[in-house]
């Protein structure tokens, strides 16, 4: 039990350190800083000059997907990056328990997002002069980090899908594309068609942007409560999914060789 | 009971080409090898590229499933018992990567002392002592993406010894290290195994093997094809002489007379700089050499010398012809 959770906190915040080390500042402000914030204020712009949404509503959906990049993009190269050091193979050979081993990796990816979502509401806020009672930031933020653990259980699916084929990043950014459509980042969830309506109610970041416009809105947590709920749900879902998959699939590299082969 | 026991064990890789009409290919990598290894034996496994050491290897550490045949590793299957075998085993192969690059040393052996359940008060020593063994004891805290490749091969070996392993999987360790850093690794290999620790080994380099190995096994298009000790491996070709003809010019052309010369048993030749060497084996160096001599007149020569077998020319007649 303590090697597990060894593995799961020292373990999960190595293997961050040891695939993301390259991460200097150089890359990292533009990457987490400069291009959501750009994307924000894109939309921002061309929404409110189209009378789609105040400011408000672009930040909030912008400030929370922004966790996205981090949680599908590192979630994801968590295993590709390890095929690429050609450590996969040491990893696999381990005799780490699979939950704590795989499940560590994202915990460093949750705070990541979630403090890649605070730095862009916080800017956006001031860029785009909202203004949000500090009492609504704090339920705000708990919204944002349960809208980056869900987005990370996705990001687990990516992950997963590592272990089959060798290149990730095609995949993550074709996600992220589904997320800013389908997720009410910039079009609300209810003006789009049906069918689109149905997807978002099961993808992660939807009831999470939605609890934090209503909480900008002068609502409670109490009031967005069953937004959160879903939130998690859904989250939890993607995670199971995610391990699920990433089990089946070293399984399947085993009898069918694809470690080698993919 | 032995350590490793292999029993009729194949691996068959199957792919798929095109996606209309998609083709299926299988390939025979292991055809159905049986082996025995000793505690405290110190193993190779020799045998060319693609001869199939490797997927045996990946098998034993559990990183393949058999497509048939058992393995077992200190009394427990690789395929139901993977997790006790995998406790109880380290891997350490050759070549730049397996590292984490951007880590240091000290961090690399941290991560991976935290996967093997190394416990959290015995890591530090054990990290030291490793550090000791493999000579890296000063440059621990440098990044890994700054070591030389002979460094970056201690490392592993620091690794795959993190837990204690009873059983060392070396999967040609010293590809690419210079000759310094090779004599280095079969020190620390030799050591180890003076210790207990039973090890398997492939590797490509013949006087490697044979000053190491207890027992050798040479493998050959998925078959092994000899096993022995390498003095009984030597033997196989221990009834004759080799002559060695350096050649400046082209031999090639020349192999097929050389080898209808009566008392040859084989001809290889092996490409220099300037030049090319003619190893000849033979029944009877001194009635053959004038012979072959013969058959290479005007062209120039240089050295000719005759030499008893070695363990590669027994290697080079046991997959000669497989």
């Amino acid at each position: 039990m303590r090697t597990s959770l060894r593995i799961f906190f020292i373990g999960g915040m190595a293997s961050y350190r040891a695939l993301f080390h390259w991460l200097t500042p150089w890359i990292l402000i533009p990457t987490f800083v400069v291009a959501p914030m750009f994307e924000l204020l894109f939309f921002a712009f061309v929404g409110k000059d189209a009378g789609v949404g105040d400011n408000t509503f672009y930040l909030m959906g912008n400030g929370i997907s922004s966790a996205a990049i981090p949680c599908l993009f590192a979630m994801g190269n968590t295993i590709a990056n390890e095929r690429y050091t050609g450590t996969l193979g040491l990893l696999l050979t381990s005799p780490a328990r699979r939950l704590p081993l795989f499940l560590g990796r994202a915990l460093p990816v949750i705070l990541n997002g979630f403090c890649v979502s605070v730095v862009a509401l916080g800017l956006g806020a001031l860029l785009l002069h909202v203004s949000i009672p500090a009492g609504d930031w704090l339920p705000i933020l708990a919204v944002t980090a349960v809208a980056s653990f869900s987005c990370t259980g996705l990001g687990l699916v990516a992950a997963a899908i590592g272990l089959r084929v060798r290149e990730t990043a095609t995949l993550s950014n074709i996600v992220l594309g589904v997320l800013l459509v389908f997720t009410g980042v910039n079009v609300a969830v209810n003006v789009l068609p049906q069918w689109m309506q149905s997807v978002a109610q099961v993808l992660p970041m939807t009831h999470g942007i939605e609890a934090a416009r209503e909480l900008a809105a002068g609502r409670s947590l109490e009031d967005v409560a069953p937004l959160v709920r879903d939130e998690i749900l859904i989250g939890l879902v993607f995670v199971a999914i995610g391990f699920a998959m990433l089990v089946w699939f070293e399984h399947d590299s085993r009898h069918h060789a694809t470690l080698e082969t993919a | 009971m032995p350590v490793i026991e292999v029993e009729e064990l194949r691996r068959t890789y199957s792919s798929r080409t095109g996606l209309r009409r998609s083709a299926k290919k299988d390939v025979e990598a292991v055809r159905g090898i049986s082996f025995e290894v000793e505690r405290g034996e110190l193993f190779g496994l020799l045998g060319p590229n693609g001869a199939g050491k490797t997927t045996t290897i990946k098998m034993l550490i559990t990183l393949l499933l058999p497509t048939s045949g058992r393995a077992r590793v200190l009394g427990f299957d690789v395929v139901a018992d993977a997790r006790e075998v995998r406790r109880r085993i380290g891997y350490v192969f050759g070549g730049d990567k397996g590292l984490y690059e951007r880590l240091s040393g000290l961090d690399n052996l941290r991560y991976f002392a935290e996967l093997y359940g190394v416990a959290p008060k015995e890591q530090g020593p054990r990290i030291s002592e490793l550090l000791e063994l493999v000579g890296l004891a000063g440059r621990e805290r440098e990044r890994v993406e700054g070591y030389s490749r002979g460094m970056r091969q201690r490392l592993h070996i620091a690794r795959g010894l993190l837990h204690r392993p009873e059983v060392l999987f070396l999967d040609e360790p010293s590809i690419g290290i210079d000759p310094v850093g090779a004599r280095e690794l079969r020190e620390t290999v030799a050591a180890l195994v003076s210790t207990g620790t039973t090890v398997l080994l492939t590797t490509h380099y013949m006087f490697e093997a044979d000053q190491l190995c207890d027992r050798i096994a040479v493998i050959a298009g998925g078959s092994i094809v000899a096993e022995g000790t390498p003095a009984q491996l030597k033997e196989r070709v221990a009834d004759g002489h080799v002559v060695e003809i350096e050649v400046y010019g082209d031999a090639g052309e020349r192999i097929d007379a050389v080898r209808a010369i009566a008392g040859v048993t084989g001809v290889a030749v092996e490409e220099g700089a300037t030049s090319q060497l003619l190893v000849v084996r033979t029944s009877a160096a001194a009635q053959v050499t004038p012979a072959v001599l013969g058959t290479l007149d005007g062209v120039r020569l240089g050295r000719v010398a005759t030499r008893e077998p070695t363990l590669e020319d027994a290697y080079i007649e046991l997959v000669r012809d497989v």
